[in-house]
């Protein structure tokens, strides 16, 4: 304890009472130049203020560094998932480009015809073929900025309660299987059996692809049974005590024809030598 | 009257000029500042108490940067620079504002 007293009480430097002692009690010191006493302590100030001066310069670099840094990275994983998005583009056109040589390829016979059927049956129940029809669009989106909950605590903006996260999408998606929706989409990627619903950090991924809000979930199907199954079932239910709760944005409307793409193709996980089919 | 230019004069030219510090320097510059504040406020102190001494001045400012910075320096050394640069601020923190109070007791006897 002494030491954390003595540090409180003698907060000037001894040295200024030592010296004053000895100028007290003995001769005078030789007299100093009258100028020179004024220098030294002018040039310690300036010192003093330019190592400040410095300190400061040096925090505002850093800044400013760091947030160049983060400008350039958001900028890179722009680019990045444009480029992402051009190359799903390209996939698309391949894919459609392989399913015409397939088509003219096998309508040439009976059992080329059958064997097309049979694919488009499989690509349809698999999610792989591009479908068209009527259906719902669901719209799940975050709190607005600012929103208010009932209790009076904001949910919008950064509140991580006012966000839709990635159970909410997986608790929709289910809900219009459930209510019997033939072919799903989440922002215009169609989800298969093996599509992922996840979050990475507070984004939402489907498919290994990063989705901004809104989320626009796009499902083929009887409308109205959809609609009314989906609302009156468990996720409806749930889907809109949130939006009461958290103020999160939930719609659905109908849609007489919209058309989804068709998955990403998956690798190839079984196959049978054509002998063992028959 | 003179000090305080001297002092505002230095902060002026560290801020246009902006000396390029070594990296290895840098982590110690707010140490060196906080020092360097403490020796100032210990010789407004002493000036009014009657007591001022350049000397002891000079000595306190260069003394006080170089322990602090050799204090923060070991503590990088042994792993735990931010803990004993937190304590050099505390401490030096503490100095200051009692020697400001010290001040504003001769100032406005209050």
């Amino acid at each position: 304890m002494s030491l954390l007293v003595d540090m409180m009480n003698n907060t000037l430097d001894e040295g200024y009472a030592e010296r004053a002692a000895r100028r007290a009690e003995g001769p005078a010191p030789a007299p100093r130049a009258p100028g020179r006493h004024r220098w030294t302590a002018g040039l310690a100030l300036v010192a003093i203020g330019v190592v400040t001066g410095t300190a400061i310069s040096q925090v505002r670099e850093r800044q400013e560094a760091s947030t160049g840094l983060r400008t350039e990275l958001a900028a890179e994983v722009r680019k990045r998932t444009a480029q992402t998005e051009s190359l799903a583009d390209q996939a698309e056109q391949l894919r459609a480009e392989v399913a015409a040589a397939q088509a003219a390829a096998l309508g040439a016979d009976v059992a080329g015809r059958s064997a097309t059927r049979r694919l488009e049956e499989l690509g349809l129940a698999s999610g792989t073929l591009a479908v068209r029809g009527p259906g719902v669009v669901v719209t799940l989106a975050d709190a607005p900025e600012g929103a208010v909950a009932p209790d009076g605590s904001l949910r919008g903006g950064t509140s991580i309660d006012g966000r839709v996260q990635d159970r909410d999408l997986q608790d929709l998606v289910n809900g219009l299987k459930a209510a019997g929706a033939e072919a799903v989409s989440v922002n215009g990627i169609r989800l298969t059996a093996l599509t992922a619903i996840r979050s990475a950090g507070e984004a939402v991924l489907v498919d290994f692809r990063l989705l901004s809000p809104p989320y626009v979930v796009r499902a083929i199907g009887d409308p109205d049974r959809l609609e009314l199954e989906l609302l009156d079932g468990p996720t409806g239910r749930r889907l809109a005590t949130y939006t009461q709760l958290y103020g999160l944005g939930f719609e659905v409307e109908r849609d007489a024809s919209m058309s989804l793409p068709g998955a990403s193709t998956r690798d190839l996980r079984s196959a049978l030598p054509e002998e063992d089919r028959s | 009257m003179i000090p305080a230019l001297a002092l505002v004069v230095g902060v002026v030219l560290g801020l246009v000029l902006e000396p390029t510090v070594p990296g290895a320097l840098q982590p110690y510059l707010p140490i060196a500042v906080v020092a360097a504040l403490d020796a100032v406020f210990g010789a407004v102190r002493a000036q009014l108490e009657g007591i001022f001494d350049d000397r002891v001045f000079v000595v306190s400012f260069v003394s006080n940067v170089l322990v602090a910075g050799l204090v923060v320096f070991l503590g990088d050394q042994l792993g735990v620079g931010g803990q004993l640069s937190t304590g050099v601020v505390v401490v030096l923190g503490i100095r200051i504002f009692s020697n400001a109070a010290a001040i504003r007791r001769r100032v406005f006897h209050a």
